[in-house]
């Protein structure tokens, strides 16, 4: 085992020197502008720290719109486990995706792999330097035994035609022996748990000689002692010499496991420290610690107002527990909670498009039951998911079929047909009254930006009149100008009277507009803050720390 | 304990024991079906079927479709009874003809799904049209008969001999021979070669194909070929059987053919299935059909039945998976 | 302003139903020189006005359930099995000497129950089972097919009320009576997908059923609704048919199945849904009308029709490929 061990290592190494021999010539003919760069660098090689296996300097990145990543920094050692670690947008999954050769970072990057340099990595490139991320989806088949689904890439690397299922169960033996753990080599994949399909994914990434595994929320889908499952194997592979880049948003789970973390904030890197060097209280500090950019909106007690809607005591297993709050008129009520916490299920409950087990939903007072969003519609319930590509806007269509969607049965004339007339003056208006740019009613929703998508979705449910907007991370992923402009718009709603329940992992969004803030962890209410008063550091304690009984207002 | 668990998982131990019911109340009903006469008539009237369901299933694994099948079996016929009566009455190199004749019309199914990016029930119904149509003009709808004679007795060879019924002895017919050959090489292509785990990971998840590095392209042209030329096999085999050539005698076989690949267990949604679990579809699909018969059940009812049992048998899979899907875990609930 | 107007009127021009609008001009025109004797007459003109709604209809019937995402490949056998059981209505209401005028309408809405019955289980099997409308209709299709041999026992359903003949063969000012169906089917269809709230919503969810859905449209029951609609229009070309042949048999029209999808596809409809105008699909059925026609007055062999007919539907799909390949390299 061990000789077999140095063999993949010194097999490792000749490739890499062979690789390197490859890319730099071929460096110098694609991107003549930087081949300066290069030869200052092969000079200056001398990395600062020998024990860094990856080192990136002035990594950023733009698109159109919005800057993700600013002149980022990082070291990743040889044999350690590296967190890292932000709120949603702060520009993580952007910088794996740099890593793996998806994204070419803006020119000015600086990259070494190894101690040499690489001006621009390619999928292949990284794959072949070993660097080799798991997704969370895992691209594995689930119908293929445990074994292929480890080995075959071996073969599809070397384009064996004739398969030998000895050599690919020793294969997926002797990595899964690497690993430290025993799964039914012909076991179907789609059998098997989420925790081990995990494994299997690990398992595949060896037989590409990993040096760097990166891992997207590795942790999000795994029970307690799997998460110390998991936790036992990245030690093993920490002790084989292997990297491990993961995000996770589990603070909890970081600190137990990392030797070091990296924080981005907003695209830009804060600092790495050491494992010990932290604790939950400067972590979370770091964090949120930011100046809000937003406006701060001025927050109203709706609690005289009346109680619009109200979820008693809704359950439903592998979502959420004992969940039970209200929402006040013409209020907006922030549900926030690290991601997993259970917020976008129970919206999707109130929906109707995630039925709960049990519980009771009570519309201005009286029971009603949702079991579609049909029903919901029928009640005044209007829902703009997160994923708004997949399941806001139908892309395909123009600006003004999206709108009309949700309204069309309203807009019939005498005969049962659409009243055309009708239809327009809609969807002029709604372009009107959210300012979407450009104003062609007649463009596809594929080619609006990500802001002006959103405002679609927005006017098709405003254009229902709803008495209660269900609202799931509204701001994802779009620029920081727009996001503003959203707020304003959801201010204006509630101000106007719709109630408002406002889904956001954004702590400075949620302060921003929320009258009223829920916490949410793991699949509990954790805590209610008076959006008046309420800090990021309360908030982001009650996320990671203790679940209490929800507070009745 | 794995072994057991692993077996009432597999689809085709299922099927297997539906036509083992099947059978045994066929049986208590119409004992003369379960006589090695009635045997016999079965395989050997299934042969073609069977052989052509397996060149299906790649296809169907995939996540796609070839409604083209039976024109092309049905020009394969054609120019091999041609090729027997005007150029050579080689019987290898009937077979060889047929089967590069099949071939070709399989890679241009499989280029225009591939490269075109056509959806299979398109192109295929397309290249049906053109095939069929060449074909009937060509023969004018006319039967080809008097084959040479060497041909027919081809045909006729049974191996092992080894029963008596009245006058004439009762033996494996030769063409079972092709059906084993087809099957091994089949099973052998899907399991041991890369390019048919390539085929079931396509079926699984195209995109992971795709990411973990098959060429999906080229997978798609080869399962289309690789069908055309089992098709073209079925073609030589069908007329050494019927020893003449009709140029209507597939229409609407491909119904047939799909029908017993998806009662086969080759699931629907791509990515599941087996040379085995065909053989035992073609089989329920033969038996059925045979039964009915023996029953003094019209023939007719077979075709209720198999419909049912071809909604029932994907609607179970649907709802199953459905099921597994609205009670995945999404939150790791805290139990305080 | 008026920059835009001509965007707009360049854009109708260069839109598919105008290309087949040219071409249906172009292969009219074609067959009329190459035929002036017996394609341009009012015989001929009045024997494709005679053939042509059927198909009519049923590539109608199969382009709706195309726009919503799926496939009816039992079309046909709908149509077959409300002829079978309706026509067994009409020759038994005559047999026991029933008048015609009962007769015809009891026969009638048997065709139009049974349809609706036909389409009510795809609408099941696809909407409320989730089977992939290709499975689920061509298993359908071989369940209907099965039980119209049952009836029938392989033969045809005859002995209908001479009445009743008059739906396939007659004429009004001498426009052919299906004709006038057609038309109306083709003025029905038109409203009831790209001018009602229901067309609407089928179009939306032939692009993307679960934002449809998460819009509060009830998916399913629009689902159910167009595989109704489909089944209606099989069971009008049922009458048709059967009032044509004079009799009812399972394997009348089974060749306009795969003929519907190709003049569906050949009309612009997306294959994958969520695309489609009732007037494209019209033109190309009058297309592939004139050209089989025509060249059936050509002499041309029925077969190589079909070649060309096939050969038809690969080109145009290749031209769409190509020219979609091209607008994403533009960008």
């Amino acid at each position: 085992m061990q000789f077999c061990h140095a063999v993949f290592l010194a097999h490792f190494v000749y490739l890499n020197v062979l690789l390197c021999a490859f890319t730099v010539p071929e460096n110098r003919v694609t991107l003549p502008l930087q081949i300066k760069n290069l030869i200052i660098d092969t000079q200056e090689r001398t990395p600062m720290n020998p024990n860094a296996f990856l080192q990136i300097s002035h990594v950023s990145k733009t698109f159109p719109g919005v800057k993700a990543l600013q002149d980022i920094s990082l070291e990743i050692n040889r044999g350690e486990i590296h967190a890292l670690i932000g709120e949603n947008g702060a520009g993580k999954s952007t910088l794996i995706k740099i890593l793996s050769g998806v994204y070419q970072p803006d020119p000015g990057a600086e990259i070494s792999i190894d101690g040499k340099r690489c001006s621009q990595i390619t999928p292949l490139l990284a794959l072949k330097k070993g660097i080799v991320v798991i997704y969370q989806d895992f691209s594995l088949f689930p119908n293929e035994s445990v074994a292929e689904n480890i080995a075959i890439t071996t073969d599809i690397e070397k384009g064996t035609k004739f398969l030998s299922w000895k050599k690919i169960r020793s294969t997926a033996k002797a990595a899964l022996d690497r690993l430290g753990v025993e799964l039914d080599l012909d076991a179907p994949l789609g059998t098997l748990s989420v925790a081990k399909q995990q494994l299997v994914a690990i398992a595949r990434a060896l037989t590409f000689d990993a040096k760097l595994l990166i891992m997207d929320e590795p942790t999000s889908a795994l029970s307690k002692s799997e998460v110390e499952l998991l936790f036992r194997i990245m030690r093993t592979l920490r002790e084989s010499g292997i990297s491990i880049l993961f995000i996770s948003h589990k603070l909890d789970e970081v600190m137990a496991i990392s030797d070091r973390f990296s924080i981005l904030r907003d695209g830009k890197y804060l600092g790495t420290f050491g494992g010990d060097e932290l604790d939950n209280d400067i972590l979370i500090s770091l964090m949120v610690g930011r100046k809000i950019e937003y406006t701060i909106y001025q927050k109203h007690n709706r609690a005289n107002a009346g109680k619009v809607l109200e979820l008693k005591d809704f359950n439903k297993a592998g979502n959420f527990k004992n969940i039970s709050f209200h929402l006040n008129k013409g209020e907006i009520l922030g549900i926030t909670g690290l991601v997993g916490a259970g917020r976008t299920e129970i919206l999707k409950a109130i929906y109707g498009i995630n039925h709960q087990d049990t519980g009771q939903l009570f519309l201005d007072g009286r029971k009603i039951t949702i079991t579609s969003a049909e029903d919901a519609v029928r009640h005044g319930i209007a829902y703009m998911p997160e994923n708004r590509l997949s399941e806001g806007l139908v892309l395909r269509k123009t600006m003004a079929d999206n709108i009309t969607v949700t309204v069309v049965d309203r807009l019939k004339t005498k005969s049962k047909l659409i009243d055309r007339t009708k239809q327009k003056e809609l969807v002029d208006k709604w372009i009107h009254e959210l300012n979407i740019k450009p104003p062609y009613p007649d463009m596809s929703a594929s080619k609006l930006s990500g802001g002006n998508q959103q405002r679609v979705v927005l006017a098709k449910w405003l254009a229902v009149n709803p008495k209660v907007l269900l609202v799931d991370e509204p701001t994802n992923g779009i620029d920081i100008g727009a996001k503003a402009e959203i707020h304003k718009l959801l201010r204006d709603l509630a101000e106007s009277g719709i109630s408002i329940i406002l889904v956001s992992s954004e702590l400075s969004e949620i302060l921003a507009i929320a009258d009223r803030i829920l916490v949410m962890r793991r699949g509990k209410i954790a805590g209610e803050f008076d959006g008046a008063t309420a800090t990021q550091e309360e908030i982001m304690n009650k996320a990671i720390l203790g679940v209490k009984q929800p507070v009745t207002a | 304990m794995k072994v057991a668990q692993r077996l009432k998982q597999s689809r085709e131990l299922g099927i297997l024991l539906i036509l083992v019911v099947v059978s045994i109340v066929i049986t208590l009903v119409a004992p003369a079906f379960f006589s090695i006469e009635n045997l016999f008539d079965i395989l050997k009237s299934n042969v073609v079927l069977a052989i052509m369901a397996i060149g299906m299933l790649p296809v169907i694994l995939t996540g796609g479709i070839d409604v083209s099948v039976s024109s092309m079996v049905a020009a394969v016929t054609i120019i091999v009874g041609k090729f027997l009566m005007n150029v050579s009455g080689n019987i290898f190199l009937a077979f060889l003809v047929g089967c590069l004749s099949g071939t070709i019309m399989g890679l241009i199914n499989g280029l225009l799904v591939a490269k075109l990016k056509i959806p299979p029930i398109v192109a295929t119904l397309g290249t049906m049209s053109i095939i069929l149509g060449v074909s009937l003009y060509y023969t004018n709808g006319n039967w080809i008969t008097g084959l040479p004679k060497n041909f027919i007795d081809f045909g006729r060879i049974t191996i092992g001999s080894f029963y008596r019924q009245g006058e004439e002895m009762i033996g494996f017919p030769i063409q079972l021979l092709f059906l084993i050959l087809v099957a091994v090489l089949t099973w052998f292509i899907l399991r041991h070669t890369l390019v048919g785990r390539g085929i079931y990971a396509v079926g699984g998840n195209r995109v992971s194909a795709e990411r973990v590095g098959y060429n999906v392209d080229r997978i798609t042209i080869f399962l289309y070929a690789y069908e055309g030329f089992i098709v073209g096999l079925a073609g030589v085999v069908h007329t050494s059987i019927m020893r003449q050539v009709d140029p209507n005698a597939f229409n609407g076989f491909e119904m047939q053919v799909i029908s017993a690949v998806v009662l086969g267990g080759a699931s629907s949604l791509g990515g599941y299935g087996s040379v085995s679990g065909t053989l035992v579809g073609v089989a329920l699909f033969s038996v059925i059909n045979n039964g009915l018969i023996l029953m003094h059940i019209p023939t007719f009812w077979q075709k209720i039945v198999v419909g049912i049992v071809l909604i029932a048998s994907i609607g179970f899979d649907v709802t199953q998976k459905r099921y597994r899907e609205s009670h995945n875990t999404k939150v790791d609930i805290e139990e305080a | 302003m008026k920059s835009n107007t001509d965007k707009k009127t360049l854009a109708r021009l260069q839109s598919k139903e105008a290309v087949l609008l040219f071409i249906f001009i172009g292969v009219f025109v074609l067959m009329s020189v190459l035929s002036p004797t017996t394609f341009l007459t009012w015989r001929n003109l009045q024997s494709m006005a005679f053939q042509l709604p059927e198909l009519g209809i049923f590539a109608i019937a199969m382009m709706v359930v195309i726009v919503s995402g799926g496939m009816n490949l039992s079309i046909t056998y709908t149509a077959a099995l409300s002829s079978i059981i309706g026509g067994l209505v009409l020759s038994k209401m005559t047999a026991a000497g029933i008048g015609p005028g009962p007769t015809i309408l009891a026969g009638i809405a048997t065709f139009f129950v049974v349809g609706l019955a036909c389409g009510a289980l795809n609408g099941v099997i696809v909407a409320d089972i989730g089977i992939a409308p290709m499975l689920a209709t061509l298993g359908t299709s071989t369940l209907f097919e099965g039980i119209c041999l049952n009836i029938t026992k392989g033969g045809a359903i005859s002995g209908f009320p001479d009445a009743f003949l008059w739906f396939g063969n007659a004429t009004i000012l001498g426009v052919p009576f299906p004709m006038i169906v057609f038309v109306v089917v083709v003025a029905a269809a038109y409203f009831l997908m790209e001018r009602s709230p229901f067309g609407f919503k089928i179009y939306m969810i032939g692009c993307n059923p679960t934002v449809t859905s998460y819009s509060g449209v009830n998916v399913k029951k629009n689902l159910h609704r167009v595989y109704l609609f489909s089944a209606l229009l099989c069971a009008i070309a049922g009458i048709l048919m059967s009032s044509r042949y004079n009799s009812a048999k399972e394997s009348y029209g089974s060749s306009y199945m795969m003929q519907s999808i190709s003049a569906a596809v050949l009309g612009g409809t997306d294959i994958s849904g969520g695309y489609g105008r009732i007037f494209g699909t019209v033109l190309a059925v009058m297309i592939i009308q004139v050209i089989s026609s025509g060249l059936n007055i050509l002499g041309v062999n029925r077969f190589i029709i079909n070649v060309i007919m096939g050969g038809i539907l690969i080109l145009v799909l290749t031209i769409n490929f190509i020219s979609s390949g091209r607008k994403a390299n533009a960008k």
